[in-house]
């Protein structure tokens, strides 16, 4: 080994391309289940990706096969288009960061950042010289002689991505780095993370189960159920115009109402399981409205306005809380069927007459109104 | 005031220091007895006297057995940590479902006895040859003292995150140079401390080598036994008091080792 890894000059200044990597077909059967069910994943060289899913959603397995701790049942995984599916992990020269740091402890925090300098055969100057250059990277210049346990979580974790980057791997594959550390740090090593990937111009790939890290860092994000890859997209489209029932569950809060479909035409209109009957804009129905069929209507707590004042649909809640969360309010009551609803307000001033057991009005505007097909129950 | 005497705990403090006692007497008759003038075993011993010590220097006998003895016991002490370590790390990190039938196979000779385990490797050892040479009581040291080192590296090696080993390895590390760069410098002292146990262990047993020993290879044990049943002169006690000098020279630096492997682990 050692001579066909590649080790690209040092530099500090231009910033070094990305990979494409294309995945395709990808399955891991562990027995009879399905880790990965057949996953199709093309990412641009200098992307951003994040994988979100529940726990057993298979993200973790996607990255680690593209690591290579994991050899897929089938399918495979091109990085530049050089088909890497079944070579050993070593020999990837893919960057990685795990979830709990995994700094070794018994060397000093240069020598770990220049290990895998030390795997590619650099002569010990050089390797000290660029590891002392990606921890200035990761702010963290001047620590190179501390040992880990001497060191912060967060601070543990930038020597992990200072390790990760020093020989300046073209994918940086990242499993949940941050969920070890507490809410403050959280943010700032996400755009510490957002401003090296735009530093360096490396392909990320970002497992997490948080769905507001994955639409706060990712450029496109993957959401994964049951191995399968449920809807990938910007942030923006995902959080928007969610694609399906678990996205639009998973991501984000929602209120879901479960309606029947009575005509499509011109508008949608739904039976609601109180009586009455909404016209919604034919942009609404994300997956086709069938006349006669159950349907799931969903809608953004931050969506709702409170009072008749907007156009839209007017709804009648019972409220059973009122919690103030800082930037807005938070109100949850009952629909008259008893579906829960929840709807945050910012501005408090209006919101001082309210009280626990109060009717409060609220407006649905048409067009935060998603419809889709199926049934919450 | 004073605060109530709670019996129970005087009762305990009692049957601790009794069981000391008990471990401990033995040890402090056997040391006196070495310098003893008479020439069959005393106690109290009568006089001072370094013959004994001299008797067992200068015999070319209790020599030949006694570097007999430590080279099989360094033999020993280095198959039983390679093969030792080896298998427990097949073990603490396999995931193959024969693991817990290799783990009773690996602590085995501490369950059987060891005078069966002696009697088949004589009947094995007589066939093909192996009787009375070196490498015939390092093997057969080597299956009785595998169990200690599995013990002290499996809970050292199970202190290891495999996530370390994966990260060299994403890193551009080989699965050996993970294990050579990361995991064994962190098990190093358990690894010393399993060896140790495997020296001392193989240095004084005497049931095994018992059977294996021929007429001229002798291992110290062996050797005494032979001196205990044909003299009976205090050599034996000088002996014995030598074994303890070096035993406890050996667990004071397996202790010192263990706990240093402690303050490192945590650093992890």
């Amino acid at each position: 080994m050692g001579n066909e890894i590649f080790v690209k000059p040092a530099s500090t200044t231009s910033a070094a391309a990305g990979a494409s990597i294309r995945i395709s077909r990808l399955e891991k059967r562990f027995g009879p289940v399905f880790a990965v069910d057949g996953v199709n994943l093309d990412i641009a060289a200098g992307e951003f990706i994040a994988l979100l899913g529940p726990s057993g959603s298979g993200k973790t397995t996607i990255l680690m096969s593209v690591a290579g701790f994991e050899f897929p049942t089938s399918g495979t995984i091109q990085v530049d288009s050089e088909d890497l599916t079944y070579v050993p992990s070593n020999r990837r020269n893919l960057g990685m960061v795990f979830q709990n740091y995994t700094l070794f402890p018994h060397m000093t925090i240069l020598d770990n950042v220049a290990f895998p300098l030390k795997m590619r055969g650099l002569p010990k100057a050089e390797r000290h010289a660029r590891a002392e250059a990606a921890l200035a990277t990761v702010r963290l210049g001047g620590y190179g002689s501390r040992r880990p346990n001497e060191l912060s979580g967060g601070q543990q974790q930038r020597v992990a991505l200072a390790r990760a980057i020093v020989y300046q791997p073209r994918v940086l594959l990242m499993d949940e780095p941050l969920s070890a550390l507490d809410k403050n740090l959280r943010e700032d090593m996400q755009l510490e993370i957002k401003r090296l990937h735009a530093e360096l111009g490396i392909t990320v790939i970002f497992v997490t189960h948080d769905q507001s890290e994955a639409l706060t860092m990712a450029d496109r994000i993957a959401v994964l159920k049951d191995g399968k890859i449920q809807q990938i997209g910007p942030a923006r489209e995902l959080y928007e115009r969610p694609a399906n029932l678990f996205t639009a569950g998973f991501v984000g809060e929602m209120n879901f109402v479960d309606v029947t479909v009575e005509s499509v035409g011109d508008l949608v209109s739904v039976r609601l399981p109180w009586g009455e009957t909404w016209q919604l804009p034919p942009t609404a129905a994300v997956d086709a409205a069938t006349v006669g069929e159950a349907a799931v209507m969903a809608v953004r707590p931050e969506r709702l306005r409170l009072g008749t004042g907007a156009a839209g649909q007017v709804v009648k809640v019972t409220l059973s809380d009122i919690v103030y969360a800082g930037a807005a309010m938070l109100l949850i009551g009952r629909l008259p069927d008893g579906t829960e609803l929840r709807a945050r307000i910012p501005g408090a001033s209006q919101l001082d007459a309210l009280a626990p057991g109060d009717v409060a009005t609220f407006t649905v505007p048409g067009e935060a109104i998603l419809l889709y097909r199926g049934t919450r129950r | 005031m004073k605060p109530p005497t709670d019996r129970g705990s005087l009762v305990l403090g009692a049957y601790v220091y009794a069981v000391l006692a008990f471990i401990i007497v033995p040890l402090v008759i056997v040391i006196p007895m070495s310098f003893s003038q008479n020439d069959y075993l005393a106690f109290p011993p009568t006089g001072f006297t370094l013959k004994w010590y001299a008797e067992y220097f200068d015999s070319r006998q209790w020599r030949a057995a006694t570097w007999l003895s430590v080279q099989v016991a360094f033999l020993t002490a280095i198959c039983a940590s390679l093969i030792g370590t080896a298998a427990t790390y097949a073990m603490v990190r396999g995931r193959s479902r024969l693991v817990t039938m290799f783990q009773i196979l690996l602590i085995g000779p501490i369950i059987v006895p060891h005078i069966a385990l002696a009697v088949g490797l004589y009947l094995f050892f007589q066939t093909i040859g192996l009787s009375g040479t070196v490498a015939g009581f390092v093997l057969a040291h080597t299956v009785l003292t595998l169990p200690f080192v599995v013990f002290t590296m499996a809970a050292a090696l199970g202190k290891v995150d495999a996530n370390l080993e994966a990260a060299a390895m994403s890193c551009g590390a080989t699965r050996f140079q993970a294990f050579r760069f990361v995991t064994l410098p962190l098990v190093l002292p358990s690894l010393a401390s399993g060896a140790l146990f495997a020296f001392i262990i193989s240095f004084d047993e005497p049931v095994v080598s018992f059977f294996l020993s021929g007429i001229r290879q002798k291992t110290l044990p062996r050797r005494m036994f032979e001196d205990i049943e044909q003299n009976l002169t205090p050599v034996i006690p000088a002996i014995a008091t030598l074994l303890i000098v070096l035993s406890i020279a050996i667990l004071l630096g397996g202790h010192a080792l263990r706990s240093r492997s402690k303050t490192q682990s945590s650093a992890g």
